[in-house]
């Protein structure tokens, strides 16, 4: 199990380091005053990274342990809440998103809900003044509120 | 010739740069605490505020150097009291550490890490200040050639001692410097690997790229543990936070000579701190374990690899700003910062800025001794961090991670490509990989490329101009050495006497 989970990695790291290599050499140079091009160093790169790939699918190493279903979801979720976090940071502005994402990820940290909203609240207007205030930086506003500052 | 630490002092001691100083000695020493925030996160996570308070470079740079210092005080609380190391550097510490919480000695145990910490560091600060000005003369006499040769070298060093697969460490390094690869070619202005997407023709920003691989990387991983079995747990009574003389005398032998040790670790290119940890820690045992009471809470067993993690931070400087070579994973991402600053360190830095190399050496000293005075008296507070819980520490680094790369550039495309570096480096790591080797063939790669097209335009695309001087064959040597002794010697050892481990 651990073993194949190596190997795989390493097939597909070969095939990175092909297409690493065929996009190098695909590289056009018009003029250049140097023996050595752009194309060189990555395709280099490549052979080494093949060849170190193929060391691995001969002699695997050892894995960590993968998550069990439950905890992959989780995952998934935590992945999910920063992605809408960076959808909507600047259409919903700051303190709105920070809010739901402190909220959310503490959720998913297992906190009760009222532990949660507490962190939710102090944090987002916490963090808010800290960076506004102290260190002077410009945080979207959200452009539903006309004049949020 | 000790110039530029005067200069350095008078930097480092104004009020502002006093005060940053120790900032980043507390904030490190929190960082270092809790659960989860090595020096690399803390760095990560705070560079990019220290770059938007428009600090000068000199600030900036004693600031994360303070978290890098007390981030190595910090990790051990964790090692002592919960016996789960808090970063890669404090895993030895855990050895004996732990033991002596056990027997209810975790607050001399938390005071002598504190002493030996500060010895350690002293010792390597000292040879930090005598070394790294005569390493810099001598690297004033190195061509592109050379620096070439020396980065083969670090990579080579780098993939025999760090992490426990030098066949990884090796793929991690490669992709690394790929991913430098990415965007306009300095030499030709060639597109690469860019697909057409405008966003990448600057390449892969610095802090992008590190602030995923590290903060979102830890936020994934920390999910996991906290369905592990440890997730929740009690710390031990402290008792008295302070160390004996008697103590002290106890161990002076092995702080001393783990100063020296930890030292020279810190300035081999490519090794960190947890290299330093465990050869401090062997030798020690095998010199001073006459009666088998190492791993059973033994102070010298604890006082070995705390003072030789934190000499080896002190040490990691020396190649950084004298060759542009990184020590360390984390001293790597402070070149990056000061690569934001356009400072390319390297030999000239001590004639050309010396409030910068003289400044961080100077900071260093003061930041030691800050060191020593928190976290003797608030060895306790600093213990309350660890029961901080994940639900509040999680979205904690969530908000910087993104508020750091926005206010850097203001662009949701640059905190998407964060989160898929987030999740590149979570696969990485399940994957039995350091992310160190990563970070340093990305901050290495492209000046490794640099040197290698200058050296062979020099020479007319002549490949022996590589190998044609003394100090470059030297190099060339050593690396292949590196790379084959410790392949030969375990070969050598495993067929004489099939019990040593």
């Amino acid at each position: 199990m651990r073993i194949a989970a190596d190997r795989i990695l390493g097939l597909a790291l070969i095939g990175l380091a092909a297409f690493a290599a065929f996009n190098a050499s695909q590289f056009q140079v018009n003029f250049s005053y140097e023996p050595v091009g752009p194309k060189a160093f990555p395709i280099l790169l490549s052979a080494i990274l093949a060849t170190l790939s193929l060391v691995l699918v001969f002699r695997p190493g050892e894995n960590g342990d993968w998550p069990d279903k439950r905890v992959t979801l989780k995952l998934l979720a935590v992945l999910g809440v920063l992605l809408v976090y960076a959808l909507l940071f600047t259409r919903l502005g700051y303190v709105v998103m920070t809010f739901l994402t402190v909220l959310s990820l503490a959720r998913l940290f297992e906190a009760s809900w009222k532990k949660a909203v507490i962190a939710g609240v102090l944090m987002t207007l916490g963090s808010y003044y800290l960076f506004t205030l102290g260190l002077g930086i410009a945080l979207p506003g959200g452009h539903w509120l006309p004049d949020f500052n | 010739m000790f110039d530029f630490l005067i200069q350095g002092f008078d930097v480092a001691l104004s009020p502002m740069n006093l005060g940053l100083a120790f900032l980043g000695a507390l904030l490190g020493t929190l960082f270092g605490a809790l659960p989860g925030i090595g020096p690399i996160n803390g760095i990560a996570i705070l560079m990019p505020l220290a770059y938007t308070l428009g600090l000068p470079a000199e600030s900036a740079l004693i600031l994360l150097a303070g978290v890098y210092t007390g981030a190595e005080y910090g990790g051990r609380m964790s090692s002592i009291l919960l016996n789960v190391p808090g970063d890669a550097g404090a895993v030895m510490t855990t050895l004996d550490g732990h033991p002596l919480a056990k027997k209810g000695l975790a607050g001399p145990a938390l005071g002598l890490s504190a002493v030996s910490s500060f010895v350690g560091a002293t010792i390597a600060i000292i040879g930090l200040t005598l070394f790294a000005p005569l390493l810099a003369e001598v690297a004033v006499m190195f061509g592109p050639a050379e620096f070439f040769a020396l980065m083969v070298f670090a990579f080579a060093s780098m993939s025999v001692m760090m992490g426990n697969d030098p066949i990884k460490t090796g793929i991690g390094a490669v992709l690394g410097v790929l991913i430098a690869m990415v965007g306009v070619d300095s030499g030709t202005g060639v597109m690469r690997f860019t697909f057409g997407m405008a966003e990448l023709y600057d390449g892969i920003d610095f802090v992008v790229m590190i602030i995923g691989l590290f903060a979102i990387s830890e936020i994934l991983l920390m999910l996991e543990h906290a369905h592990g079995k440890n997730a929740n747990q009690e710390i031990p009574p402290l008792g008295r936070v302070m160390v004996s003389a008697k103590e002290l005398l106890y161990c002076k032998w092995a702080m001393l000579r783990s100063g020296v040790i930890g030292f020279i670790v810190g300035v081999l290119p490519g090794t960190g701190a947890s290299v330093a940890g465990a050869v401090t820690y062997t030798t020690e045992k095998r010199l001073s374990d006459k009666h088998n009471t190492f791993g059973t809470g033994d102070m010298r067993g604890l006082a070995a690899p705390e003072a030789g993690n934190n000499a080896s931070a002190a040490g990691s400087f020396v190649p950084m700003l004298t060759l542009g070579i990184p020590g360390s994973g984390t001293t790597a991402v402070l070149l990056g910062a000061l690569m934001l600053y356009n400072i390319t360190p390297g030999p000239m830095l001590f004639t050309e800025r010396p409030e910068v190399a003289g400044g961080l050496i100077a900071s260093l000293y003061i930041g030691n001794l800050v060191l020593l005075a928190l976290n003797l008296p608030l060895a306790g507070l600093f213990a309350k961090t660890l029961t901080m819980p994940r639900w509040v520490l999680v979205p904690g680094i969530a908000i910087l991670a993104f508020v750091g790369v926005y206010q850097l550039h203001s662009d949701l495309m640059a905190i998407y490509l964060m989160l898929i570096i987030g999740v590149f480096g979570y696969a990485l790591r399940k994957l039995g990989f350091s992310l160190a080797p990563v970070i340093l063939g990305y901050v290495l790669g492209g000046l490794m490329e640099d040197n290698l097209r200058r050296a062979l335009s020099i020479s007319g695309g002549e490949v022996g101009i590589l190998w044609n001087s003394a100090i470059s064959v030297g190099l060339w040597i050593a690396a292949v050495m590196l790379l084959v002794l410790p392949w030969m010697l375990s070969r050598a050892f495993s067929r004489k006497s099939p019990v040593t481990a």
